[in-house]
């Protein structure tokens, strides 16, 4: 009897103690929240925080308050001046010397020198790294061989002459160098810290140090971040919160839930039906985001090879109709170029300065349809649209689906897949038709026309044309603005209104809700997304 | 006994290293790569690749990764760079299991509560709402439950906050969504064996030799009434300890069963495997415990494991 009561205080000591051992766990924040504090509600925490690393939303969201590159530009398309204080180039754009601000530190106090940025270069170019934009090292002399294990360092095409110049050499003219300053693989990252991407340097608040606004205060994996004003910043004048707290939600359903009970300050990409709940609201806030949302055709697969099929399909959809379903934050795109990427020499949106690449003509649709040998769609192949579940792209799936039925009486499976099965269905090139979005990494349309290249590493779908090839390649070593202007136009009328290479669905709006109390919050010009660097918080306004 | 345990410790490890097993092929059919996202170039996906060892036979990454986990070690997460599995299971697991816990013993003392209500009471009216009330509540899915709560409670009346966990105010509407249908079943399951119970000879006996009702009713007949609650506690903390996605993702709690779907989608292979092989030793174990529970209750089990 008294082996059996012991065995029971045994059994159930060891339930009540694993039940316990977790005991009452609260996860918030341990710190300050008092003076001017704003909460953002961002995505579900995804990669680090290295500019050098496997990067995602998490470092895009801290580093446009935390970090300063070396320029960037304006809406007008003006440099504006940070980590750098001038800059000049040799006459072939091959050689980009830059003078660092000699007053700029990092958040402990230190220097920041040209080093820092060499460091964040040459851990980038190490495959461990993981950092998936290294490619765009590779306009640099040497980085490519480098990246791909073929040349030693010490042959790179980056020179750091003292503390404070820093000197690119490229393998050839690129005239749109200074956009791509605003990549994190060209941001600094503190030499004396910065070791390797596996260290966990950049969410420790000891070691991540910043050159830019606000420093990171406090990381809690999965939960939430603190940035608070860099003292050290050379402009922190200018700056006037004293705190950022960003949050990681799941959904956006969850981020509106927290905006509407007072639990965040700002939600940014939420659901397009925030629009219709906040109408007339100060709150809402909607800007353009530099982004496009297209379809590309396999040319690898019969009768996609033939142009007359490509343009037939792309005549028959109706992208207002479109629009008008999947929701009020899409607008119809008839380019691949974004629609809201501006020309920095005039200040116009590159797209409205040439002619709409082509017209939607359901009637000249069937006619093509009938020259390519599929009269009235008549023994056009079943195809198969590969799509990601996402609520956006279902939808979109479904009109178009039901438009190509009406207009062309050609039949479209739908394939919904989980968002990575699509990345992987789209990379190697297994589909027949494939939803892309691209959204701007630079300001400059040569990051969408690339794309398109021969050799480009995301041409998935068997585009082999060397004129165009030829033109794009012109377009980046001509020097004068003008003459590079008409070459991309040129480039963008060959892909998109003549081979229609690529079906442009829509460009898309950021919908976010922003408490009305706080001012000064900026949209980065390149990107679309919203800056709080020079944020203020007026309870009048 | 002893051997009993020892063979069910033995026959649990097999389990787990089958599970790691199967997980790990599982995993690696499903298309994609932890180091792809939408504006990755695949020439550099294929480099980091290349530099994990993913591009070596799969059986040679097999071994290689059942002798570590041999060792006991999970590996580094692919995609939280220098963070490893071990790490991340000893942050999500707490708040998942406070979670469960506080469900559990709320589903417990809510569950037990009412199902003595419903045998002992005399009122038609009580039993009728009590027994409505666990058909509807065991049907209404968990999903469903939290976002009504969330939209209720939180949004419309802004009595409880929506998201974290960051006071007890915080744990009020997770642990309801959570605890409510097995706060049902236990209800139902309590109240049926109790009232069987109540008819038996021996209850007729303690009566007649005028033994209290409360002394009857809590010492004698809820003894043998608690067995097949017992039963259901067993899964029931097993699921509740391993957490609830869709409610952690509701209510945006850094749980263990959000960062369990996070790393699937995220195609974080480590992860994905040592979560799936602690989730594992979870199950098991607590199942375990549950049953030498049942066994010391309930002498007929008792013998039965002696006799196997």
């Amino acid at each position: 009897m008294k082996k059996r009561r012991l065995t029971g205080i045994v059994l159930i000591a060891a339930l009540v103690c694993m039940a316990a051992m977790p005991g009452c766990v609260y996860t918030g924040y341990s710190f300050d929240t008092g003076g001017k504090t704003i909460t953002v509600a961002i995505n579900s925490e995804t990669g680090g925080l290295d500019p050098a690393g496997n990067i995602a939303l998490t470092y895009l969201a801290y580093s446009v308050s935390a970090l300063d590159e070396l320029l960037t530009f304006d809406e007008d398309g003006e440099i504006q001046y940070r980590a750098a204080e001038s800059y000049e180039v040799n006459e072939d754009l091959t050689a980009w010397t830059f003078h660092l601000r000699e007053d700029a530190l990092w958040s402990d106090g230190s220097p920041v020198t040209s080093a820092d940025f060499l460091n964040t270069v040459t851990r980038a170019l190490d495959p461990a790294s993981g950092s998936g934009y290294a490619n765009y090292l590779f306009v640099i002399e040497q980085a490519e061989e480098i990246y791909n294990q073929e040349a030693d360092m010490s042959t790179l095409g980056v020179e750091t002459p003292d503390e404070h110049t820093l000197v690119f050499r490229l393998r050839e003219t690129c005239v749109y160098f200074l956009d791509l300053l605003r990549l994190p693989v060209f941001t600094p990252s503190c030499e004396t810290y910065a070791d390797s991407a596996g260290s966990g340097w950049d969410k420790n608040p000891d070691t991540s140090l910043s050159n830019g606004p606000f420093r990171l205060a406090e990381y809690v994996p999965d939960q939430y971040f603190v940035l608070e004003k860099n003292e050290y910043y050379w402009d922190r004048d200018s700056v006037s919160l004293d705190r950022i707290i960003y949050r990681f939600f799941d959904d956006t359903q969850s981020m509106a839930n927290a905006y509407e009970t007072g639990e965040v300050d700002v939600a940014t990409s939420l659901s397009s039906n925030i629009m219709e709940l906040y109408e007339g609201k100060q709150d809402l806030v909607v800007t353009d985001l530099i982004a496009t949302r297209y379809i590309y055709f396999n040319l690898n697969v019969e009768p996609l090879d033939d142009a007359r099929v490509r343009e037939a399909v792309n005549l028959a959809i109706d992208r207002e109709d479109l629009c008008r379903i999947v929701g009020a934050d899409t607008e119809p795109a008839y380019n691949l170029v974004a629609k809201y990427m501006k020309d920095k020499e005039t200040g116009e949106y590159f797209v409205e300065q040439e002619e709409q690449p082509f017209e939607e003509d359901a009637e000249r649709a069937r006619m093509l349809l009938a020259e390519a040998g599929y009269p009235d769609g008549e023994g056009f192949p079943e195809l198969t649209y590969s799509y990601p579940t996402l609520e956006m792209d279902s939808d979109t799936a479904q009109v178009i689906q039901e438009q190509l039925r009406e207009n062309l009486n050609i039949r479209i499976n739908l394939e919904a897949q989980e968002l990575q099965t699509n990345y992987s269905t789209r990379r190697s090139g297994s589909f027949d038709l494939c939803r892309m979005n691209w959204t701007a990494d630079f300001a400059d349309p040569y990051t969408y026309l690339s794309m398109l290249l021969s050799n480009s590493t995301y041409n998935c779908s068997g585009i082999h044309n060397e004129a165009y090839d030829a033109i794009v390649a012109r377009s980046s070593l001509e020097t004068d603005p003008a003459k590079r202007l008409s070459l991309l136009h040129e480039a963008e009328q060959l892909a998109v209104g003549k081979e229609f290479y690529i079906i442009p669905l829509y460009s898309m709006k950021s919908v976010n809700l922003v408490n009305p109390d706080i001012t000064g919050i900026r949209r980065i010009p390149a990107s679309g997304a919203l800056e709080y660097r020079y944020a203020d918080i007026c309870p009048d306004s | 006994m002893a051997r009993y345990i020892l063979k069910r410790i033995l026959t649990g490890i097999i389990a787990l290293f089958v599970l790691a097993a199967v997980t790990f092929f599982l995993v690696r059919l499903i298309p994609g790569s932890p180091f792809q996202s939408a504006a990755t170039s695949s020439s550099v996906v294929e480099a980091v690749e290349r530099e994990y060892g993913l591009d070596r036979p799969l059986f040679e990454q097999f071994l290689s990764y059942m002798g570590k986990l041999l060792r006991g070690n999970f590996g580094i997460s692919y995609s939280n760079p220098g963070v490893s599995v071990t790490e991340i299971i000893w942050r999500t697991w707490p708040v998942t299991a406070s979670l469960g816990t506080a469900a559990l013993v709320v589903s417990l003392l809510a569950g037990t509560g009412l199902g003595t209500l419903l045998a002992v009471s005399k009122s038609r009216g009580i039993q009728r709402i009590i027994s409505g009330g666990a058909m509807l509540a065991s049907g209404i899915p968990g999903f469903a439950l939290a976002v009504i709560l969330l939209l209720v409670f939180s949004v419309r009346l802004n009595w409880f906050p929506s998201s974290g966990l960051s006071s007890p105010l915080h744990y009020v509407l997770p642990v309801t969504a959570l605890s409510l249908y097995p706060a049902a079943v236990i209800t139902r399951l309590t109240g049926n064996a109790l009232r069987a119970e109540l008819q038996k000879e021996y209850v007729l006996f303690a009566r007649a030799k005028g033994l209290g009702e409360t002394r009857t009713l809590w010492t004698h007949a809820m003894k043998h009434a608690c067995r097949p609650v017992l039963g259901y506690i067993g899964p029931a903390s097993a699921f509740l300890l391993t957490g609830s996605f869709v409610v952690e993702s509701i209510f945006t709690i850094p749980g263990i069963g959000r960062e369990f779907v996070n790393s699937i989608t995220g195609r974080d292979y480590t992860l994905i495997l040592g979560l799936t092989v602690f989730m594992g030793t979870v199950v098991i174990v607590v199942n375990l415990i549950a049953d030498l529970l049942g066994a010391w209750l309930d002498p007929e089990m008792r013998r039965a494991y002696r006799e196997s």
